[in-house]
């Protein structure tokens, strides 16, 4: 079975907190020096997904990114997964698009690929975290689509998704081709060690324009777009603590239960 | 004049000469057998260099065989292994110059055959008192070190009948002959002459019967101790197969994994007996299961299923069995990981080296613990969870340390200090390379910047490359993730290059291994240089203006990878004696014998076994013991690794734990403000 | 907009009732409703369900489009999808408002998707911009580390989820009046490509950490797993969850189910008590994002004091009786 994996690439969301910059003119978070992006955690955890089903059924995955700048290294770190082949759509254009606009992107460019059977995506990205993309890319392709899959298996050319649920899990059937959202509880992706480490290294990306898939760029015009950032800030967090002293420390139990009580 | 008649009372010797030939033979057979045996391994570069491996082998004899300077470390099993091995050494020796003479027709006679009997004797019963030092030891001391098989029992009771019996049979003798003519010659073979006594009222006629039974007996006891020892592969052969490891052992630096070529590679680390080089199985069976390596491990001793001994035992009961089920039957073969050894065991091992240093037959455990990651990591994708989070840092992060985990970013440090950040195009003879966990671990960033303080205030022109800085590599190794190694230590030569570094400054005693040891088969010749050897050089060259007194009772903590890998010992032992007013009390395991922290083999990340001691808390033991106030080290690690303990123990009023250089710092005055 | 209007909130059910979300959402609806001056209405899918509408009028809606039907008796996305862009091309709503629940957070997506309006996913605030009459709303982004607020463009619907639990629900006023109009037709089967096959639910005793509002956690300073019940005592009090460091898990007082940090649970409480635990940065990660965090540690120089809003520098074994039967007499009231 064949399957496009839709990776995105972010700045890396391990940074310690205190190295968190934005820039509130522009509305960007400022990345730290020295610190390269990474692949977003879920999106991994797709790549993931669609290994372990070509561990059992075989097939092609395929994996595509869209950027405004360099996301080869994304695509890269899924083919050292075992991914076989990647593509980036890279072009200034895409500088912050929405969802409506990614999706529009990723589907001229899996249309060109086409010969799918299913599309893989995370339940969203670890920057912006809109969570929309892969539904409403499945909408545009008109395909169904099953979100938060923590497992997922092909029977008889059909899919059986596990899904998470608040309490609990939910088993669904859907027809080749579908999309499928993937979320973390689908287990640890694993670590790129193996000869496809070494390979990835030097294979080729070929990176598509949008002219390539198709894509007329006035359909991304920025006053077609939905939403609009009007603001970006840290929340302001207390740094100082209250220490509580009493002359001895029942006392000052007494005083932080009162303070507590408050907050219920 | 005295002197003794050569097979007197023995008819047909030659049958004797036709057994022994037989049972030679069979044994050299065996020996054949089991060279095709580690055929099966994959070729190694041993067999290069074979005139410098001469010249190393005649050298390791004679300081270190012949003088038994790695076993008398351990004094009883020491002493008892000089006796038999001596012991054995006058016998056959002997028994050459027995042979000559009496062919050559150059029979001793008077004062040399006594002397000559003399000398036998002894060496016999230098290895009679072996044996039964051995079989007390084995049998009734029973050290936890020794596991005892079949074979032991076999092989002592054989040596120990064979000289007996050799005595009795020399008592016989004398009997019926000296003892009635010339009973002073009799004096000179001290251990016929006590059987000589014994037997000295039987009647010749019995005396001669049994003198020939029983010498048939001794030299059938000793043919089929030839034929026994090549049947079951005994640990006797050791005499042989022990030399040989010792010619073939690795003559370069300690725990080098060889690279794996992806162009040619088959199998992606150790995933059977097979993938192991024939070097690395003819290590298996020089193994003589003595266990000084199980006794020197951290992780044996902390409760870790780990042993070394049992590593290598283990391996080499699979080897043979994987080649029976090979060669005789279509059934698959065993795996190797799970049947011997388990993940478990392998992932236990701090690369510490304290077992390679102390085995005296040269086996090589570290690379075989390595080999065997790396087929679990690059092409099972199994490691404890705690190591694949620091792998996976390495891969998308370039150094181990999850980024939150820590609260700075690889470059902050240089903001702390004027110091120069290399740029693109930036070039400088000098480069400081702090390291991983020197840049990145509150802690070690003050030794970070102690050391960057003694640079400057030493007029040395160096740089670093502060953010740009990336793992040398060294934990992503130890764990078997090789092509993250290669990835990175290709990437640092070429920015070494880029900058046209010549020389690297390191303060962490890993990096300094990886990138003086392991980089030059990537391409990156550099001189590298540890900071306790600049500091020494320094202080030779009177540069070091130690005068600030400290008063402080230290201890030292050698790291393992500047002592046992690169026999760093005297160097910063010479750093500190140079600070004013310290005392210096070593740990009772130290130098080559010291007891590791716990952080090498990318323990530092991978989490110890849950239930089982920590390594750092034994070792903070051995710290307290000394009674000092501070102890001292000069590896990232190590510090790590004793902060913790004595936070753990709750003793941080009364102990530090201090990198070495953050002394120096202290001491000198030109750093001071 | 031209023929876009009033707010339309998509209902949800928990057990036969309107579910609390769905309160929240008509509260919050209202109030944007009212600053546009236009109309609150409800769409609530399942089967039956019409005796829900009152209610919902008595909640604030204006409306109530009952939807009933045996294919969406249990939520179907592609049933609910199908039914509810049907429903908002027939009345074209301005702003649609989901609960960022399991099911606002499935079907929301895919009518963006469907009608192209735009939509913010779990929101914290909404509100209507004065000048332009459009929807802002503020969202987390970058995993907690900044807010971002977003503000609607010309497409319509502008359509919401937003997080349970931080608006007021709305009044109960059983006075009000309102309309309660069946969505005619009939759902066709044949546009339902996927089907649940199984539901399983995972049994938890007692409070899921990562559900639980208060949790306390111990380190290794709690020194056995007997000091643990005091740690549980207070959890109990609070309705909370106890959670552990790797060092006290390792040391086998708590299950290593318990673990918080790196290598553990990550978890956001409205109260986390952290109780003789330094504050290892690789722990503070998992609980960062607690709203409230108090330190109890008898080292004033523990890192845990940089991260918390309150400290006691003492003893636990000292403090938390104390706090505890503090906090009884206080919660009874």
């Amino acid at each position: 079975m064949n399957t496009i994996v839709c990776v995105k690439q972010v700045p890396d969301p391990e940074i310690p907190p205190a190295k968190f910059k934005i820039d509130p003119e522009t509305k960007k978070v400022v990345p730290p020096p020295g610190v390269p992006p990474v692949i977003s955690v879920y999106d991994e955890r797709a790549v993931e997904a669609a290994l372990r089903l070509k561990d059992k059924h075989k097939g092609k995955i395929t994996v595509i990114s869209v950027g405004a700048g360099k996301v080869s290294d994304v695509v890269r770190h899924a083919l050292s997964m075992g991914a076989d082949e990647g593509f980036v759509i890279e072009d200034g254009a895409f500088e912050n698009l929405d969802s409506f606009g990614t999706a529009t992107v990723l589907s001229k460019a899996i249309q060109k690929i086409g010969g799918y059977d299913l599309i893989l995506c995370g339940r969203q990205a670890a920057d912006w975290g809109a969570g929309q993309v892969g539904s409403i890319l499945a909408e545009i392709l008109g395909i169904p689509v099953v979100t938060f899959a923590c497992g997922i298996e092909a029977v008889d050319k059909k899919l059986r998704v596990r899904r998470v649920v608040k309490d609990g899990f939910e088993i669904l059937e859907t027809p080749m081709p579908s999309l499928v959202t993937v979320s973390s509880e689908i287990g640890l992706p694993r670590l790129p060690a193996g000869m496809s480490l070494m390979l990835a290294r030097k294979k080729q990306i070929p990176v598509w324009k949008p002219q390539d898939i198709g894509l007329d760029l006035s359909d991304l015009d920025k006053e077609k777009a939905h939403t609009e950032i009007i603001g970006l800030s840290i929340p302001t967090r207390k740094k100082e603590c209250e220490i509580i002293t009493g002359t001895t420390p029942a006392e000052a139990a007494i005083q932080l239960a009162e303070k507590l009580s408050q907050l219920f | 004049m005295a002197t003794r008649e050569v097979f007197w009372n023995i008819s047909y010797p030659y049958v004797m000469y036709l057994l022994a030939a037989l049972g030679v033979a069979y044994w050299i057979y065996s020996l054949y057998q089991r060279y095709q045996l580690w055929r099966i391994g994959r070729p190694d570069e041993c067999t290069q260099e074979i005139g410098k491996r001469i010249r190393v082998f005649i050298q390791t004899l004679l300081t270190e065989i012949l003088t038994h300077r790695k076993f008398l470390r351990d004094p009883f099993p020491g002493i008892m292994h000089f006796l038999i091995f001596w012991g054995w050494i006058i016998l056959l020796l002997a028994s050459a110059v027995d042979a000559f003479t009496y062919y050559a027709n150059l029979h001793l006679v008077g004062t040399p055959y006594l002397w000559f009997s003399l000398i036998v004797d002894i060496g016999g019963l230098l290895v009679i008192i072996g044996m039964l030092m051995a079989v007390l030891r084995r049998y009734i001391l029973k050290p936890e070190r020794l596991n005892s098989v079949f074979d032991d029992g076999i092989i002592t009771a054989l040596i120990l009948i064979i000289l007996v019996t050799g005595y009795m049979v020399e008592g016989l003798r004398q009997a019926a002959t000296e003892l009635k003519t010339h009973p002073e010659w009799a004096l000179w073979s001290p251990g016929g002459f006590v059987f000589a006594k014994a037997f000295e009222g039987m009647d010749e006629e019995s005396l001669r019967f049994w003198h020939q039974w029983l010498w048939w007996f001794h030299a059938l006891m000793t043919i089929g101790g030839f034929v026994y020892v090549g049947l079951v592969f005994s640990k006797f052969q050791h005499i042989l197969v022990s030399p040989l490891n010792i010619f073939f052992r690795n003559l370069g630096p300690v725990g080098v994994p060889a690279p794996i070529d992806i162009e040619k590679a088959e199998t992606l680390g150790v995933g059977e007996i097979k993938d192991f080089t024939w070097k690395q199985l003819l290590d298996l069976d020089a193994c003589t299961n003595c266990g000084r390596c199980q006794d020197a491990c951290p992780a044996w001793a902390t409760g870790k299923p780990l042993s070394p001994r049992k590593v290598i035992q283990d391996l080499k009961v699979h080897m043979v069995k994987a080649n029976k089920k090979q060669t005789h039957s279509s059934e698959s073969v065993p795996t190797l990981v799970g049947e011997a050894p388990t993940e478990e065991e392998i992932w236990a091992c701090t690369t510490c080296a304290a077992c390679q240093e102390t085995c005296p037959v040269y086996v090589e455990h570290l690379v075989k613990i390595i080999d065997l990651r790396r087929n679990l990591v690059l092409a099972h994708s199994k490691m404890p969870e705690t190591a694949q989070l620091m792998l996976r840092n390495m891969q998308s992060r370039g150094h181990p340390w999850a980024g939150i985990q820590s609260l700075r970013l690889r470059g902050d440090w240089t903001s702390e200090i004027e110091v120069k950040v290399l740029s693109e195009g930036d070039r400088v003879k000098t480069l400081f390379w702090v390291g991983c966990t020197g840049a990145l671990a509150e802690r070690n960033v003050k030794a970070t910047l102690s050391m960057a303080k003694v640079l400057k205030a030493v007029g040395i022109d160096f740089g670093v490359l502060g953010e740009a800085e990336t793992c040398c590599g060294d934990p992503a190794r130890r764990a078997g993730y090789e092509f993250q190694f290669q990835i990175s230590a290709e990437q640092n030569i070429e920015t070494f290059k880029n900058h046209q570094i010549q020389e690297i400054i390191t303060m962490c005693p890993h990096c300094y291994h990886t990138l003086k040891n392991e980089y030059p088969k990537y391409g990156g010749a550099f001189k590298v240089i540890h900071y306790t050897q600049f500091l020494y050089d320094l202080i030779q060259q009177k540069k070091l203006n130690l005068s600030h007194a400290l008063a402080l009772n230290l201890t030292y903590q050698d790291p393992c990878y500047l002592g046992r890998y690169n026999h760093l010992y005297q160097e910063p032992r010479q750093v500190l004696q140079a600070l004013p007013q310290i005392r210096l009390k070593e740990m009772e395991r130290s130098r080559n014998r010291s007891f590791c922290c716990g952080g090498g083999g990318g323990h530092m990340w991978i989490e110890e076994q849950p239930g089982t001691t920590k390594i750092n808390q034994m070792r903070l033991e051995d710290v307290l013991k000394t009674g000092a106030d501070t102890v001292v080290t000069a590896c990232p690690y190590c510090l790590q690794m004793f902060e913790e303990s004595i936070e753990h123990k709750g003793m941080k009023e009364t102990l530090k734990a201090k990198d070495l250089v953050e002394l120096v710092e202290e001491a000198m005055e030109a750093t001071r403000t | 907009m031209d023929g876009y209007q009033g707010v339309l909130v998509c209902g949800e059910l928990a057990e036969g009732k309107l579910a609390p979300i769905t309160i929240e959402l008509l509260g919050i609806g209202r109030k944007l409703a009212d600053e546009l001056g236009e109309k609150v209405s409800l769409l609530l899918m399942g089967n039956p369900i019409g005796h829900l509408g009152q209610e919902a009028i008595a909640y604030g809606a204006d409306q109530v489009f009952v939807a009933e039907d045996p294919l969406l008796e249990v939520y179907n996305s592609d049933a609910y999808t199908y039914l509810m862009a049907d429903l908002c091309r027939k009345i074209n709503p301005s702003i649609v408002l989901f609960g960022h629940t399991d099911m606002g957070c499935d079907l929301a997506p895919r009518l963006n998707g469907r009608l192209g309006g735009g939509l913010t996913m779990d929101c914290l605030t909404l509100s209507i911009d004065p000048t332009t009459k459009r929807l802002i709303s503020t969202r987390p982004v970058f995993g907690g580390n900044a807010h971002a607020t977003l503000m609607s463009k010309s497409a319509r619907p502008q359509m919401a989820t937003l997080r349970q639990k931080i608006v007021a629900p709305a009044e109960r006023n059983d006075s009000r009046k309102g309309e309660i109009i069946p969505v005619e037709g009939k759902i066709d089967p044949s546009i339902i490509k996927m089907k649940v096959v199984e539901r399983l639910k995972e049994e938890v005793e007692g409070v899921k950490l990562e559900d639980a509002e208060v949790i306390v956690s111990g380190g290794r300073g709690i020194g056995s797993a007997q000091n643990f019940k005091m740690l549980r005592e207070l959890a109990d009090l609070l309705g909370g969850a106890i959670g552990a460091t790797r060092p006290a898990c390792d040391e086998g007082w708590v299950p290593a189910s318990l673990q918080i940090g790196q290598s553990g649970k990550v978890v956001s409480p409205k109260l986390y008590i952290a109780v003789a635990l330094s504050g290892a940065m690789s722990h503070i990660s998992g609980c960062l994002g607690s709203k409230v965090i108090v330190g109890i540690n008898k080292d004033p120089e523990a890192n845990i004091f940089n991260v918390a809003r309150y400290g006691i520098v003492a003893d636990y074994k000292e403090v938390l009786p104390a706090l505890i039967s503090k906090l009884k007499e206080r919660l009874s009231k």
